[in-house]
């Protein structure tokens, strides 16, 4: 029994997990752009959806002077809404800069979220954690409270699955693969590609922040650490070993990360190294990134003439 | 808003010195590679730490254990380019740049490994800090800029008056045009990387120095440098020395107008400022 609420609990990261991968498809894998603020989306969709379904914190040692005891759907939903915002808005600051300036400036618009989540108490609990967080219909449901959620997750990943495919094959979806692979030739059609990027920017936000939501209403309590830089990079990590421009690649990467980090903390405290199995895992997951980017540059599922686009490979 | 305090210039002096030494080490190599190495803070601090364990574990001088941060991460830098960068070469800056994230999990979690996860701090006496014009300068502080300044002007001299230093520029604005001129950019590559880790390496030890060593301190100080870098135009060393210093500065200075926890997001500010004015940097012009 306990080990069935352990395989539910990691399928249900995954699940979660996998839904920041599709976003990061979208923005990566469809469009070519370099988003490394996914982790902000992801707190934005928590923190909202958190604060806006919690009373606020009473006692002697409150801080949180904000809470609106809204329904869960309405929280996810504006979760949602409000990363999204915050894509859109960062990419309106950067989305014309050349890939490499927008890494940057992503990356620091993140750090700059997550600043603001720590330190501004009175909406947040700052550096504490955001505790008493509501789940959906708990007692309400006439199966196991861990499966129910499990089932959950993979309804909204497998329709966002279906959403998201379907967008990149439809006319939006392959002006910004020409956007990805040339952005003049849609520019001389006439195109405005900036806002398609920032259309492409927004729905992968907005599906992070779902995923915020997800988190936020499965966990409990969350706190900043949860939402560091290294999400990010795990999500990318990801998506270009599953293999970039497929959302199933996207879920199957994020299910083999997801598994490598957790299925170690299975491992008994007693064998060599054990205390070190947090970063040895993480030492194995960049050693695999780097030798899938090697050795199959396409990733596990991705399309080959994807990848060499726009690299002087795919000039020759 | 308080009123103007000689203190917070001076602290800025200091956090610039550093951010213009490390912002200068990541655009020689942007120069020449033409990639964002991600895994540079993580260089930062692994220099910090080869200095650490030499001063601290094994008791040497600090300034011979600056020394051999500073060689064994340019060493370290030309091999993990040998074992990492240089089969990525003919691949594009992007696919260079999600390697050298990889490569960052890798040096960040070794680091963890070989020497924990707490805050460490290079050994020598808590020194009494002098007022000089009603300013507290801390011995370490007066260190770090002076060094700094070294290593700034050093460079300069490297890039302006050397063969090797000349052919760096020569590359940087264009590899195609140096090549033909018949610069061998492959040694060229050796030398930013030897150039580029000493570089990384003595200003992890100069931000050690300032603060503490911990695993993710390079890491954590990527955003003004990169900030720094963007203002300056990438790729264009006096320009990022010069954003070093404009956003180490200004970042002191606002603590008299805002919040202090809000210190680290004036980077991101001038960042994004710079960008929206001056996509080209302070001092670039419109090439890329």
């Amino acid at each position: 029994m306990a080990v069935g609420s352990l395989v539910l609990l990691v399928a249900t990261i995954m699940g979660i997990y996998s839904l920041l991968a599709i976003g990061l498809n979208m923005h990566w894998g469809d469009t070519g752009l370099l988003n490394f603020a996914h982790a902000a989306f992801f707190a934005i969709g928590a923190y909202t959806s958190a604060i806006l379904t919690t009373q606020p914190e009473t006692g002697l040692l409150a801080t949180r002077t904000v809470g609106a005891s809204l329904p869960i759907p309405v929280g996810i939903v504006a979760g949602t809404a409000l990363a999204a915002v915050a894509g859109v808005l960062i990419a309106v600051t950067s989305v014309r800069l050349e890939g490499d300036y927008l890494a940057m400036v992503t990356l620091s618009s993140a750090e700059l979220i997550r600043l603001v989540i720590h330190n501004e108490g009175w909406l947040t609990s700052g550096a504490q954690s955001l505790k008493g967080i509501q789940r959906p219909l708990e007692g309400a449901v006439p199966l196991r409270y861990d499966v129910f959620y499990f089932l959950l997750v993979v309804a909204v990943l497998a329709a966002s699955y279906l959403v998201f495919r379907r967008l990149a094959g439809s006319p939006f979806g392959r002006v910004l693969h020409a956007v990805r692979e040339d952005e003049d030739v849609p520019l001389a059609l006439g195109k405005d590609t900036t806002w398609f990027k920032l259309k492409s920017f927004g729905l992968g936000a907005a599906i992070a922040g779902l995923a915020g939501g997800l988190w936020a209403h499965y966990v409990y309590a969350i706190t900043p650490s949860m939402f560091l830089p290294n999400i990010t990079f795990t999500i990318w990590a990801a998506v270009i070993i599953g293999g970039a421009g497929s959302y199933l690649g996207a879920i199957v990467g994020t299910v083999f990360i997801v598994g490598i980090r957790q299925i170690t903390r299975f491992v008994p405290s007693d064998v060599p190294f054990a205390s070190d199995l947090p970063y040895i895992r993480l030492v194995v997951i960049g050693v695999l990134l780097i030798a899938v980017l090697y050795y199959r540059p396409y990733g596990l599922l991705g399309d080959e003439e994807r990848m060499l686009a726009g690299t002087e490979e795919g000039a020759d | 808003m308080a009123a103007f305090d000689p203190q917070f210039l001076w602290n800025g002096l200091v956090v610039g010195s550093i951010i213009a030494v490390a912002a200068l080490g990541l655009t020689l190599i942007f120069g020449i590679l033409n990639f964002i190495n991600i895994a540079y803070g993580d260089y930062m601090a692994l220099g910090a730490y080869v200095a650490f364990a030499a001063n601290v574990q094994y008791d040497l001088n600090i300034v011979v254990a600056a020394l051999l941060g500073m060689v064994g991460m340019a060493v370290g830098a030309l091999v993990l380019d040998k074992l990492v960068f240089e089969r990525f070469r003919s691949r594009s800056a992007i696919v260079l740049l999600v390697v050298s994230i990889g490569l960052a999990f890798v040096l960040r979690n070794l680091i963890r490994i070989v020497w924990g996860t707490g805050n460490r701090r290079f050994s020598g006496p808590i020194e009494a800090a002098p007022q000089v014009l009603g300013v507290r300068m801390l011995p370490d502080q007066v260190a770090i800029l002076v060094i700094s300044v070294a290593i700034l002007a050093g460079t300069y001299v490297l890039l302006r008056r050397t063969r090797i230093g000349i052919a760096m520029r020569a590359a940087s604005d264009d590899t195609d045009l140096a090549r033909v001129r018949g610069i061998d950019t492959e040694r060229l590559v050796t030398y930013v990387w030897l150039a580029g880790g000493a570089i990384a390496g003595i200003a992890g030890i100069l931000l050690g120095l300032d603060a503490q060593i911990r695993p993710n301190m390079g890491f954590t100080s990527l955003i003004p440098i990169f900030a720094a870098v963007i203002l300056g135009g990438i790729g264009d060393p006096i320009g990022a020395v010069a954003g070093g210093y404009a956003i180490g500065v200004t970042q002191e200075l606002s603590v008299m107008v805002i919040p202090s926890e809000y210190k680290p997001a004036i980077g991101l500010l001038l960042l994004i400022i710079g960008l929206l004015s001056r996509p080209e940097g302070l001092f670039g012009e419109a090439t890329r």
